[in-house]
């Protein structure tokens, strides 16, 4: 019961290396795109989770978000926040794209999914399955 | 006035934000595990355009209403914050990554931003602070008569 959300796909720590899309030489476009494991909370409530994730800069129209075996997967598309022209002159953040998925538990009942986003935050509602009324069984006997 | 500003350049405007002041009001609770900035919060990128500069911050979660922008003697001063989830009760996260509380960044401006000119926008999470440049101003020619 306490495992709905057991373990996320990918380390935060070693994500801003693991990912980058950077290493890929043999890509034709030359700017490097980061791909970054977003923060999130995930706190329970009587119906079910909720889970919040930071994903600045993705709007409805470059945010994915999919249930498929127990995955949930989300992937925000971060277009350029600056145009082409400007020149960086001091930076302390990367530009990226944000991954992460997670395992859900079997009581996720996953045609109930809802999600949201606002200011940047992706809510996404993981309702538990209805609990199941004892059926009776009915046994026969000679 | 303008004669005593030669040589104010961007690489004097670095070094302002090298030394600008970060205060943390309250850091209860801002964690960084996990997350891509360093110390000082929120991490902002600044960008030259022909005309105008340009800020940008991350800020998710803040909306216009927690934001606080403010303008005086060549320095910004972005102050926001965020609650905790609205209504979630601290004893039932399963994880909590996302920093919480109220932060302040002040950033000394160079001399030559149009300070009038200042506009922001926050869409989806990302602050953006667009900072005219004050035109050049043109020398003046100043007339000599002589006897």
């Amino acid at each position: 019961m306490n495992h709905n959300l057991s373990r996320s796909h990918a380390d935060p720590q070693s994500a801003d290396t693991d990912q980058q899309a950077g290493h890929d030489a043999g890509s034709a476009s030359p700017v490097e795109q980061y791909v970054f494991t977003p923060p999130i909370d995930i706190h329970e409530t009587d119906e079910g989770l909720i889970l919040r994730a930071d994903l600045p800069g993705v709007s409805l129209d470059t945010l994915e978000l999919q249930v498929q075996n127990n995955r949930l997967t989300l992937f925000g598309r971060v277009p350029p926040v600056a145009p082409a022209e400007a020149r960086l002159i001091h930076q302390e953040y990367h530009d990226g794209d944000f991954l992460r998925s997670f395992i859900l538990s079997d009581n996720v009942d996953h045609d109930r999914i809802t999600a949201k986003l606002t200011n940047g935050v992706l809510e996404v509602f993981l309702p538990h399955t209805p609990k199941s009324s004892p059926r009776k069984i009915q046994v026969s006997g000679s | 006035m303008a004669v005593f500003r030669w040589g104010h350049s961007w690489s004097d405007a670095f070094s302002d934000l090298e030394r600008e002041v970060d205060s943390i009001l309250e850091s209860v609770n801002l964690t960084f595990q996990g997350l891509r900035f360093g110390r000082q919060y929120p991490p902002i990128n600044l960008y030259d355009l022909d005309d105008h500069y340009l800020i940008t911050a991350e800020i998710a979660g803040v909306s216009t209403d927690d934001l606080d922008l403010a303008i005086a003697n060549g320095v910004l001063t972005i102050r926001g914050g965020r609650k905790l989830d609205e209504g979630a009760d601290e004893t039932r996260y399963r994880r909590q990554e996302r920093p919480h509380g109220m932060w302040q960044r002040s950033l000394s401006l160079p001399e030559r931003v149009a300070e009038d000119g200042l506009n922001a926008d926050l869409t989806n999470g990302i602050l953006r602070i667009v900072l005219p440049k004050a035109l050049a101003e043109t020398p003046r020619q100043i007339p000599v008569t002589g006897g």
